[in-house]
């Protein structure tokens, strides 16, 4: 996720900024050791400012200047001058093309080191590497522009500490300064304030790359366990489309489970009790309005199967059976993945024509000449979907309602920006004792 | 499918359909629900469209003309072993539905 490799990222980073005196903390007389070490960090540093040109190719077309646009004139290439963002792009492709350290390889970055600079480093390379994952162009599809402005604004500020590192490093033997070290502070500097005219949009870090769910293997666990984990495996095994009967299937089973757990859930929390014997009935309808819905692209064989499962492992309850409020938590979680994954098929199918419409048989081809006379017939293509009653009872009533996502800066942000204007105290002054 | 074939299958899905819908039970209503699926796929989902509006109340009634519009598809070449497990599968949920 973009959010915690994000903020390693910049803890790193801010932590290496409250760090002084950096030449006696390398190695302590060996130049030779210094300059080993200043090489493993360089290539650390490549590694952050590959990320960080890669980032930032991705926000700049979502990223818009703030200064008005000129009318275009069409005798003239289009320019975007004073875009802060294409200048910090351009600083940062500059750094990277005219390093000639390579980045650091993937045994680098999985090997701790015993000086705490050069691991600040590797942690924050690590991180930037991963990081790689979270700004990749599959991903880049999802982003808001708000989005990409907050991308911007990290990659500014995470830049702005390169520069800032740079500065402090250059004493060390055989180090390559960031090339055009200036421009790039500027232009960061630029883009921050840029950024900060819009209103950022923190959800980005819910985005980026996961690892995928896969379906828990094995026998069945015993009890309401096996319930769940039938749950848990249909809603995995729908990421397959389904066609429409096998739909119809685990339709049915999602009313069965949900009346069936119903009373489990009443004795512990009435109100969930209550949501849940709704859940059936929108679901019986559902099932209802899919009998004249018919299509046979999709699979979804597997997930049917899971369906049946957890019914059958529902029945299997003995009746005096306790539901602990943890479990009951993780169905509502499955059901409202469930419900809004259902709810997408349903309007996916139709929209590209997976799900048909049977309808009455208009009439019959008459004198066409043949002996039999054939149904004309029998399916039509849905021409918009809110026609269908069924997907606008799932647009009602089973998708479930949006949660606010808790979208804060987070404290890394804050904290790097406090660490790039961090300085070391005054000499003499013995901050750790209280004063006398 | 020929129109015959169409008509009764037609018929079939609506009484079952109706027997679901009308069943006191979820149990018994799911129950119903699975035969119409099992009606389905030994037609590879391809049926004529059912409309339950203006059919009887009573269960009873419903459940003679269904079992004799499933019994009659085997006369379209429908498989008679799977009429036959249809027909089972019917008198299973009507059995839960009367309790």
């Amino acid at each position: 996720m973009y959010g915690e490799n994000g903020a390693q990222m910049r803890t790193e980073l801010a932590a290496l900024l409250r760090q002084h005196r950096i030449m006696r903390r390398l190695a302590e007389d060996s130049s030779a050791e210094r300059a080993a070490a200043g090489q493993q960090i360089l290539r650390y540093r490549q590694t952050i400012v590959v990320w960080c040109a890669q980032a930032i190719g991705l926000a700049r077309p979502l990223t818009f200047p703030n200064i008005p646009q000129k009318p275009a004139d069409p005798f003239r290439a289009a320019s975007d001058h004073g875009a802060a963002v294409a200048e910090l792009a351009r600083a940062l492709q500059g750094a990277r093309e005219q390093a000639t350290t390579r980045p650091a390889s993937s045994e680098e970055f999985t090997t701790p080191s015993a000086n705490t600079v050069v691991e600040h480093w590797r942690l924050a390379a690590r991180a930037a590497a991963l990081a790689e994952h979270d700004t990749a162009p599959d991903q880049a599809i999802h982003l808001t522009a708000a989005q990409a402005r907050t991308i911007a604004g990290d990659v500014a500020a995470i830049s702005q500490a390169l520069v800032v590192l740079d500065r402090r490093y250059r004493n060390t033997p055989g180090w390559e300064p960031l090339a055009g070290c200036d421009r790039l502070g500027w232009a960061a500097l630029a883009t921050a304030l840029d950024v900060s005219l819009g209103q950022p949009d923190y959800s980005v870090d819910q985005t980026g790359w996961r690892p995928r769910t896969k379906p828990i293997g094995g026998p069945a666990k015993p009890g309401v366990l096996g319930v769940l984990q039938a749950e848990h495996n249909l809603l995995v095994r729908l990421a397959s489309f389904p066609d429409a009967m096998n739909l119809r299937l685990v339709v049915d089973s999602q009313r069965l489970l949900s009346a069936g757990l119903a009373p489990y859930a009443e004795r512990i929390d009435p109100d969930l009790a209550r949501q849940w014997r709704a859940r059936a009935e929108t679901y019986s309808r559902i099932q209802r309005e899919l009998r004249n819905v018919g299509g046979r692209l999709g699979n979804g064989k597997a997930a049917a199967g899971e369906a049946a499962n957890a019914v059958s492992r529902l029945k299997a309850l003995p009746p005096e059976t306790v539901v602990e409020p943890r479990m009951l938590g993780g169905f509502q979680t499955l059901f409202r993945r469930l419900d809004s994954r259902i709810t997408e098929i349903l309007e996916c199918g139709v929209e590209r024509g997976a799900f048909v419409q049977r309808v009455t048989v208009p009439r019959l081809v008459t004198g066409d000449g043949r002996l039999v006379h054939l149904v004309r017939e029998r399916f039509v293509p849905v021409a918009r979907a809110a026609d269908l009653a069924v997907i606008r009872t799932a647009r009602e009533h089973l998708r479930p309602p949006e949660e606010p996502s808790v979208s804060s800066a987070g404290t890394s942000r804050a904290d790097l920006h406090a660490a790039l204007i961090h300085r070391p105290p005054a000499k003499g002054a013995q901050s750790d004792v209280p004063g006398l | 499918m020929l129109l015959p074939h169409a008509q009764t299958l037609a018929q079939a899905r609506s009484f079952v359909a109706a027997l679901a819908d009308r069943a006191l039970t979820l149990e018994a209503s799911s129950a119903y629900e699975r035969a119409l699926l099992e009606l389905d796929r030994v037609h590879g989902d391809e049926c004529p469209a059912l409309d339950t509006e203006d059919l009887t109340d009573d269960r009873d009634i419903l459940l003679a003309v269904a079992s004799n519009a499933i019994e009659e598809l085997e006369s379209y070449g429908i498989d008679p072993l799977s009429v036959e497990l249809i027909l089972a599968m019917l008198v299973d949920a009507h059995d839960l539905d009367i309790g």
